[in-house]
């Protein structure tokens, strides 16, 4: 049954859903089992109390049968430490849900509006994990703004941010070599930080490919390979290709040979067939989520150890980069997300916002790319900083995979 | 009392724990040293229905039951204080970042939950979720391991008290920044933090888990700040024998044991006019650095000489035996025959006004520093109901202890430790009521 609200001067995070719905279930509809007694100024209400039993923590509903319309699910938990989150399904679809509940915060609650049919309150943790929910009345018609359908939608915009970013790679890669073969090291290193962040934006989506004619485990093969690779993992077989081959020679030995020359030109034709077989991608929305996460561990792995841009010193714009893809991603995925879970979209949110104030403080116009070089001095003292604030962002992310690939 | 070890209610009715599907293996660890022998039954008060397939090893009266579980939900004094110190500890410390109060009020309810899940035994969540594309909430390391005793101590840095949170009217009045204290070497990156953690358990890969698992539950409302792992304990409970610190010394032996010496110096009373404090206490916890090499040159005579005690039985110079009282007016040839600058007559409760503190260390290593030395040392963690208390001693002990040769204090931090909740509450909850 509806309890009292618990008089706090905050409301925790979880809680911000709607003050209105919680000070009408405040106001309590008392133990009413049947449908309609349980609604009331137009929705109906389901309390589902979390407390711990004789059998481990248990997910009790109070009323498991409503009339189609709008329903608003109140979470109470009571003592159960083994439940921090509670979803409404229907056909394993996630429609609904609220995380990071715990014994003694106060209630929280969502309100979703249900045709007719089956569904199940879903507990993980809880002792019988599954509640089976029923919605009498009119069948709801497919809803045009359903979570799957603006998933959807967000797949096709972010299809076109792809290839968005792969036609400009193609053109700052050009520049790139234009550059080189003028023999204008100044310039081409410019023109290097110009073209670097394309690749970055994108690279968990095309990092995949294989030139025709080639097997899988043949480097020679593998565009991702011949674009990116860095000195620290080279296949000798096949040597060393790509934009960290060139950037060796404009920010190591300082010269431009006909070596490089030849790498730049290399470079232009790879990044042209990726452009022509990124043409066939097509994205699930877990597609979009799991890329943004493999983004974010790029960061970690490979820009906050200055590894990436190991003579040039611009990690940190290949970390906007990197960012910027993965903030792209979730953008395109927020409208059917927020409708799943608005708390952790609104949560993503603000960290992607605090690293981007971060970033912020790193820009400098007159740097190579417009970040602060990350010198190993510049690491010594920010790497953590970064890191941390990174990784607020990156298990949030992580989690959202799941959500969007079950979304109803 | 309020930490008394309980068996888990499913094991008793002779069901595993949730999430230890088809595990009921009895696993029990050895007490450290030579000498052990068989005891059995004396685990079987902690070992509910299946005392049947009981059996402990000891030493000296040292049992340790991975079985062993202890409630979180006491409702008086946080676990891991008055609990018969485990032989590991993890300690970790965390900066609140830009976040507020309701991400605080929203970390300390899932720590609660997850701290009650964690020293049941249990995992804080699905190790393989049922979903491809779901993350798991346990990282399931401690999969299969049993609840080894682990107790999760929280407790709140003066920082929490301070301008981000609009708590400020809540703060304990003794609690404070300690002052700068002599022979300080404090390195500002072991020192300090907004909270703590202080997971201790009879099982490393236990105590490590439940940091880690915390420690991610907290990522986005707290940042990492400094840890050390301590792998062996160097303080006695009641009933345990006392062990050594890493100068090969019995620590502890005068140590706070019965439960009036804990009301009267570790539990904060009914008098604090912050209700939510009261059956607290106040952790103060220092990084002592031990220079290993030096001390190992040291002749035996000096060694005894800087503690004022025997280094094999640890009988004070005055005596014969570990818990003989030491006599600190006892002179031979005109001089004390425990040295007045010795760590014991230093620290003496009889030197100081009758004040004592709970110790509650552990010996950690960090393994070689710069030099090519042994990098160890104590991690020195005490619990007290006035921080003044700790001040008094270590500014004596600071100021003139022979060991100071021999150690060099290089981190610190001061802790308000709120009491256990009750059951559907969370740690500290009275601070957002």
């Amino acid at each position: 049954m509806p309890t009292p609200l618990r008089r706090s001067p905050v409301l925790a995070a979880i809680a911000v859903v709607s003050l209105a719905a919680l000070a009408a279930c405040g106001s309590g509809s008392g133990s009413k089992s049947d449908s309609s007694s349980a609604k009331g100024s137009g929705a109906s209400r389901v309390t589902i109390s979390l407390a711990s039993g004789s059998n481990g923590d248990e997910c009790q509903v109070d009323t498991t049968k409503v009339d189609a319309g709008p329903v608003t699910f109140t979470i109470d938990n009571k003592s159960a430490t083994a439940i921090t989150e509670v979803e409404l399904q229907s056909d394993q679809k996630i429609l609904g849900e609220r995380e990071n509940l715990a014994p003694g915060l106060p209630s929280t609650s969502f309100t979703l509006t249900l045709g007719g049919g089956n569904y199940t309150i879903y507990c993980p943790g809880a002792s019988d994990e599954d509640v089976d929910f029923t919605v009498t009345g009119k069948a709801a018609p497919t809803p045009t703004g359903s979570a799957a359908t603006l998933l959807a939608q967000g797949t096709k915009s972010y299809a076109t941010y792809v290839s968005t970013q792969v036609n400009a790679m193609v053109t700052a890669v050009k520049n790139l070599q234009r550059a080189v073969d003028s023999g204008d090291v100044a310039a081409a290193q410019e023109k290097y930080a110009l073209a670097r962040p394309f690749y970055e934006k994108i690279e968990s989506d095309v990092e995949g490919f294989v030139l025709p004619g080639h097997k899988p485990t043949d480097n020679a093969g593998n565009l991702d390979y011949l674009i990116d690779m860095r000195a620290s993992n080279l296949d000798p077989k096949v040597g060393w290709h790509g934009f960290h081959a060139v950037e060796r020679d404009l920010f190591a030995r300082k010269a431009i040979t006909p070596s490089t020359k030849k790498l730049a030109a290399e470079l232009t034709r790879n990044v042209q067939s990726l452009a022509k077989l990124s043409k066939s991608l097509t994205y699930k929305p877990e597609d979009l989520a799991n890329g943004a996460a493999g983004l974010l561990e790029e960061v970690q792995t490979n820009k906050i150890s200055g590894e990436e841009e190991k003579y040039s010193h611009i990690d940190l714009v290949d970390f906007a980069a990197n960012v910027e893809g993965a903030e792209e991603s979730f953008a395109s995925l927020k409208p059917g997300l927020t409708k799943i879970d608005p708390g952790l979209t609104k949560q993503i949110t603000q960290r992607f916002a605090a690293v981007d104030r971060m970033l912020d403080g790193y820009r400098d116009a007159q740097a190579l790319g417009g970040y602060e070089r990350y010198t190993p001095q510049l690491k010594k003292t920010d790497a953590n900083k970064l890191s941390q604030t990174v990784q607020a962002l990156q298990d949030p992310l992580a989690s959202i995979a799941e959500k969007v690939a079950t979304a109803g | 009392m309020s930490d008394v070890p309980t068996s888990d209610p499913r094991s008793a009715a002779g069901e595993p724990p949730a999430g230890r599907r088809g595990f009921s293996r009895r696993r029990l660890l050895a007490g450290a040293g030579a000498g052990t022998g068989l005891v059995i039954g004396a685990a079987a008060g902690f070992a509910g229905g299946r005392a049947s397939a009981s059996s402990a090893s000891e030493s000296g009266g040292d049992v340790v039951d991975l079985d062993r579980s202890y409630d979180f939900y006491t409702g008086t004094h946080q676990a891991g204080i008055q609990t018969e110190p485990q032989r590991y500890c993890v300690y970790m410390t965390f900066d609140l970042g830009e976040v507020t109060t309701q991400d605080l009020q929203v970390l300390l309810a899932r720590w609660s939950a997850g701290i009650a899940q964690l020293m049941a035994g249990q995992p804080v969540g699905a190790v393989e979720p049922d979903r491809a594309d779901a993350v798991a909430d346990d990282t399931g390391e401690a999969y299969g391991l049993q609840p080894s005793s682990l107790t999760v101590t929280v407790g709140l840095g003066p920082g929490v008290f301070d301008e981000r949170f609009g708590l400020a009217a809540k703060k304990p009045t003794l609690l404070a920044d300690l002052p700068a204290l002599p022979s300080d070497a404090l390195k500002p990156e072991l020192t300090g933090g907004d909270l703590s953690l202080q997971a201790c358990a009879d099982d490393p890969q236990v105590a490590y888990h439940a940091i880690r698992d915390l420690a991610r539950m907290g990522r986005g409302t707290v940042t990492t700040r400094w840890t050390v792992m301590g792998f062996g304990r160097a303080s006695a409970g009641k009933g345990q024998q006392t062990p050594r610190n890493l100068m090969g010394f019995k620590d502890g032996t005068r140590n706070i044991k019965d439960a009036a010496d804990f009301d009267r110096f570790v539990w904060v009373g009914g008098s604090e006019n912050q209700a939510w404090m009261r059956g607290g206490t106040y952790q103060v916890v220092r990084k002592i650095e031990m220079n290993i090499e030096t001390w190992d040159a040291d002749r035996i005579s000096d060694q005894e000489n800087v503690f004022g005690r025997t280094k094999q039985e640890g009988a004070p110079l005055t005596g014969r035996s570990e818990f003989d009282t030491p006599r600190f007016d006892e002179k031979k040839d005109g001089r004390p025959v425990i040295p007045a600058t010795s760590h014991i007559a230093l620290a003496a409760h009889e030197n100081n006004n009758g004040i004592k503190i709970l110790r509650r260390p552990y010996n950690y290593t960090d393994g070689i520093n710069d030099l090519g030395h042994l990098d160890a040392g104590l991690l020195f963690i005490c619990y007290q109901n006035d921080p003044g208390h700790f001040i008094r001693l270590q500014t004596k002990l600071g100021g003139s202890d022979l060991l100071n040769e021999y150690i060099s204090h290089v981190g610190s931090g001061i802790f308000a430790i709120p009491p256990a909740p009750k059951p559907g509450h969370y740690l500290a909850e009275g601070l957002f009521t």
